[in-house]
């Protein structure tokens, strides 16, 4: 059997720092497993920045003021030891990314450059021109490279086993040879990502991010925290989902609907298409709702029109705008508005992380990292340029505190892993035998499509009701689900068969904790409760499953500095 | 309704062969779109790789007719008018290990790269508390390199790794090794350049390939032009290492192309300079602070290095 000190699921920002970490000056077996190539993971997709107050570009700019920025930002939800912790130790995580090698944009000083980012009292988002992530992602792998770090690329993390509420191990696939492998471990990190995936065609993420880690926790025992809290960005592309960044709205672009109207006149008439992100995004699909919109169901869309821009500042201003809009849109930005729709852009919520300072989780031997995972320092929403601060920061913390779970910890027994092993085994060779029952995109599109509807930018009692209805059925139909490909290397079907298993039961979550949050907090807004109620809603969502039932707690938040007052910007 | 015709090479492991696939068109789609709606609408068997969709993560590149692309920013309608026509033909890059399908692996590939030390070799004017400082200019060195999405496109195109996959270097592993012998907070460019030098730097065939298909448009055969002239300025400071230089100099200017006998370069003199002058050199070349046109007098058989740095300019422009 397959053994290890130390195993981390994810190689994106969060896992790969987390590998780093445990793996510096010692001793342990440490592996890092990917279910894609590690550069090929989402982390490279941030184009804005990574928040850190350097003081640089503004020298009144200071950690604690981060840490205020952050709470605010978070409506209050976030627990405040943690953002201290967080907003303290950026500065030198920044300073160490240096050091690695990442290639910062600089200021006249050569100091690294900083810019303004929504939510922030000052400039403090460190970059690298428009591919922040991208540049860090390659600078771990460099090191990871450089340290000798065991990566398992195209491995599938299947489940995790857990003894009388201990940490044994992981079942993983290999995918190029499709074998099933039980892995020992003493601790592992989960660093798998968000779960974006379950609006399917209406995100900005990556196709895979379909929170496997989540889910596998989740499975295991361990609650999901505040799942309900998505954030959307009003202007993704129609067909695919990709971001059409912000500029185009900062430089003056109009949004119409079907009737030629801008319809933000509406909503904002003074600030018009300037309006804040939630408030664009609500506009939009109000619109949609109401029939101005163009296209059908999920196609649904408006226009953003920048004609009137005219060729010259369009190409000076906006060139990579009209190039995304080319090349995934097929339209001239020049010539023709570009359809777009809100699209969902990160999940807050995820596996429950209990103590921040070691990212574990309830099980003893779990870690958990990233975009999968709650700490929560982002609450019910998160600041631009905060996650990827936050993968890098507690990717370093969870690496440290998985290294030090393994020191104390020793191996556990092997019985259970071979029955899960087993199981799964048994469980891919009848999927890969199936020849009839339902389509699985069919159930995944037909998630998507109930999720955005009714779980969406709007959210009121009935709609969700129905949605959680409609989902157990797609649960029920999941069962039946039919993948198309016997072949047992490289099944990227039943691949793609567990990770629709893992949205359902994730979107299942998202659904009940939104449904029971009465009040409108953040990224979560009801109609039918359109104000924050502090008195009965300041506090964590946690959901537990156990076996098919899902069942659903509060804890509390942690309060230190900061009060709760009304979020004004 | 107006359909395409589109085979693909599929390789289940042990077997390869064309499989034929009826696509209806439509517009203004790219070409991910296409190979999404076959795998969902057609064949969930068909294997390929894409995560980002608008790339940045480098999964998503495939041959179409013989040329490579990345699948999920390449317009379709560009491809048919390209080629002018409805028929495409899908293969998986040039020069690399297949698993299945479109599928292709990249560890051989990394491993390979590891030659030329792709990480930081931290100066010391940096530390991990507070980092380095690097000026605007000299951030612009690393910018267009580290562009760089890892997708194989170059690779796949490189006409001088079609025939010697075990003595050149991918072009992305050349931009690689380009990036921190250029970036000012490597404090040992000479560990990046020296395995450059050892691997055929001289066999490129300046087909622009590489440079024509990248999606990151990074000037490839610029920075290769940069490695050489690093070459020259060894010659420089080492004769031997000069007439060396030179001798590939000439090669190339009565051939055309390099002459495949001629190489690969092996001087163990010229590695030993490579070792201990260079880093200082390359620098100044980059900076402007040594003008490889205007040499000091002294040096022996100036002639012959000043052609070779009139080439390197050439090769530059
Ligand atoms: C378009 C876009 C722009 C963004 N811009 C910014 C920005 O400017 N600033 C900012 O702070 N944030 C930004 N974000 C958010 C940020 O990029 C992500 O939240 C963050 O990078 C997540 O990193 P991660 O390490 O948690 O996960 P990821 O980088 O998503 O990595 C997940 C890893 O887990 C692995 N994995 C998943 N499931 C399995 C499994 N079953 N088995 C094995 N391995 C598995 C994957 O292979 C991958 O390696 C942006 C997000 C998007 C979508
Ligand atoms: S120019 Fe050189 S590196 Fe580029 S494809 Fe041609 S031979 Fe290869
Ligand atoms: S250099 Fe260009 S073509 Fe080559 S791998 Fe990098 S991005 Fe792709
Ligand atoms: S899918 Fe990421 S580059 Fe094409």
């Amino acid at each position: 059997m397959l053994k290890f000190d130390v195993v981390v699921v994810g190689a994106g920002g969060a896992g790969m720092m987390a590998a780093l970490s445990a793996s510096e000056k010692n001793n342990l077996k440490v592996a890092v497993l990917s279910k894609i190539f590690p550069t090929r993971s989402h982390t490279g997709a941030a184009q804005g920045g990574i928040n850190a107050a350097m003081g640089y570009r503004d020298s009144t700019d200071s950690p604690e003021k981060h840490f205020r920025d952050t709470v605010k930002g978070s409506d209050f939800l976030a627990d405040q030891d943690a953002v201290e912790f967080f907003t303290s130790g950026m500065p030198d995580m920044i300073s160490e990314l240096d050091y690695y090698g990442v290639p910062f944009s600089r200021d006249e000083k050569g100091q690294v450059a900083q810019r303004p980012f929504g939510g922030a009292s000052s400039p403090r988002t460190c970059y690298s021109a428009d591919k922040t992530g991208h540049v860090i992602l390659h600078a771990l792998y460099e090191q990871c490279l450089k340290n000798h770090v065991q990566f398992l690329n195209e491995w599938f993390l299947l489940s995790l086993v857990v003894e009388d509420g201990k940490f044994e191990g992981l079942v993983a696939m290999d995918i190029r040879d499709g074998k099933i492998h039980p892995i020992q471990a003493k601790s592992v990190v989960i660093a798998s990502g968000g779960f974006g995936r379950i609006y399917w065609s209406r995100t900005t993420n990556a196709i895979n991010m379909t929170g496997d880690g989540t889910a596998a926790c989740f499975e295991a025992g361990i609650p999901l925290k505040d799942p309900e809290f998505i954030q959307f960005h009003p202007t993704g592309l129609a067909q695919t989902g990709v971001l059409l960044s912000e500029a185009c709205r900062g430089e003056g672009g109009y949004l119409i609907n079907k009737d030629g109207e801008r319809f933000m006149a509406r909503y904002a008439p003074e600030k018009m298409e300037l309006g804040p992100r939630d408030l664009v995004s609500r506009s939009i699909e109000t619109e949609i709702k109401e029939g101005r919109g163009f296209g059908e169901g999920m196609t649904s869309y408006v226009l953003m029109d920048l004609r009137h821009l005219g060729e010259k500042k369009i190409m000076e201003r906006l060139p990579q705008v009209r190039e995304l809009a080319l090349e995934f849109e097929g339209v001239d930005l020049i010539k023709e508005p570009v359809p777009i729709r809100p699209s969902c852009h990160y999940t807050m919520g995820g596996i429950h992380v209990s103590d921040y300072k070691t990212c574990s989780t309830p099980i003893e031997g779990i870690h958990a990292a990233g975009e999968c995972c709650s700490v929560s320092i982002h609450g019910a929403n998160r600041l631009g340029g905060n996650s990827v601060a936050d993968v890098v920061f507690f990717g370093k913390y969870a690496g440290l505190g998985a290294k030090e779970s393994a020191m104390r910890r020793s191996f556990g027994r092997t019985e259970k892993l071979e029955q899960e092993a087993n199981a799964w085994k048994t469980k891919f060779k009848t999927i890969r035998e199936k020849t009839t029952g339902v389509s699985m995109f069919s159930i995944r599109n037909r998630l998507a499509e109930t999720m955005w509807n009714y779980v969406g930018i709007f959210r009121t009692e009935s709609e969700m009701a129905q949605a959680l209805a409609t989902v157990d059925e797609l649960i029920e139909e999941y069962k039946d689900a039919y993948a198309g490909d016997a072949s047992v290397k490289y099944n990227m079907a039943f691949i793609n068969y567990v990770e629709i298993g893992n949205i359902l039961k994730l979107a299942r979550a998202v659904a009940m904790g939104a449904l029971n949050r009465r009040e409108s907090r953040g990224s979560h807004s009801r109609g039918d409760y359109p104000t924050r109620n502090d008195e009965q809603f300041l506090k964590h969502t946690l959901i537990y499953k156990d076996g098919e039932n899902y069942r659903l707690e509060y804890a509390p938040v942690t309060i230190t500095n900061y009060q709760p007052e009304e979020r004004k910007y | 309704m107006e359909m395409m015709t589109v085979k693909i090479k599929r390789f289940d492991g042990r077997n390869s062969y064309y499989q034929k696939y009826e696509v209806p068109y439509e517009k203004g789609k790219t070409i991910l779109w296409l190979l999404t709606t076959i795998r969902e609408e057609q064949d969930p068997t068909l294997n390929f790789t894409s995560a980002c969709r608008h790339a940045i993560c480098g999964s998503c590149a495939v041959q179409i007719n013989g040329n490579a692309f990345l699948a999920c920013n390449t317009p379709l309608d560009d491809v048919l008018d390209t080629y002018k026509t409805m028929n495409l033909t899908f293969e998986p890059l040039k020069n690399f290990e297949v698993i299945k399908d479109l599928v292709i692996v990249w560890e051989p590939k990394m491993e390979k790269m590891t030659k030329v030390k792709p990480w930081i070799i931290p100066g010391e004017e940096g530390s991990k508390e507070i980092g380095f400082l690097q000026s605007e200019e000299d951030f612009q060195q690393i910018a267009a390199p580290t562009d760089c999405i890892l997708c194989g496109v170059c690779a796949s195109e490189c006409n001088q790794l079609a025939v010697n996959q075990d003595g050149y270097l991918e072009p992305f592993i050349l931009n690689k090794a380009y990036r921190y012998i250029v970036d000012t907070r490597d404090g040992a460019p000479e560990q990046h350049l020296k395995p450059v030098l050892e691997n055929d730097l001289w066999k490129c065939l300046h087909c622009m390939q590489c440079v024509s298909q990248c999606p990151k448009t990074i000037p490839l055969t610029d920075q290769i032009a940069f490695l050489r002239s690093a070459t020259m300025a060894m010659g420089e400071l080492d004769n031997q290492g000069a007439k060396h230089a030179y001798a590939f100099h000439d090669d190339v200017k009565n051939k055309g192309r390099l002459n495949e006998t001629m190489l690969p370069i092996k001087t163990d003199g010229l590695v030993q300079t490579a070792l201990t002058k260079i880093p200082f050199a390359l620098r100044m070349v980059k900076k402007g602070k040594i003008n490889p046109l205007h040499m000091p007098k002294q040096i022996s058989g100036i002639q012959e290095v000043r052609k070779l740095y009139e080439y390197a300019e050439e090769v530059k422009s």
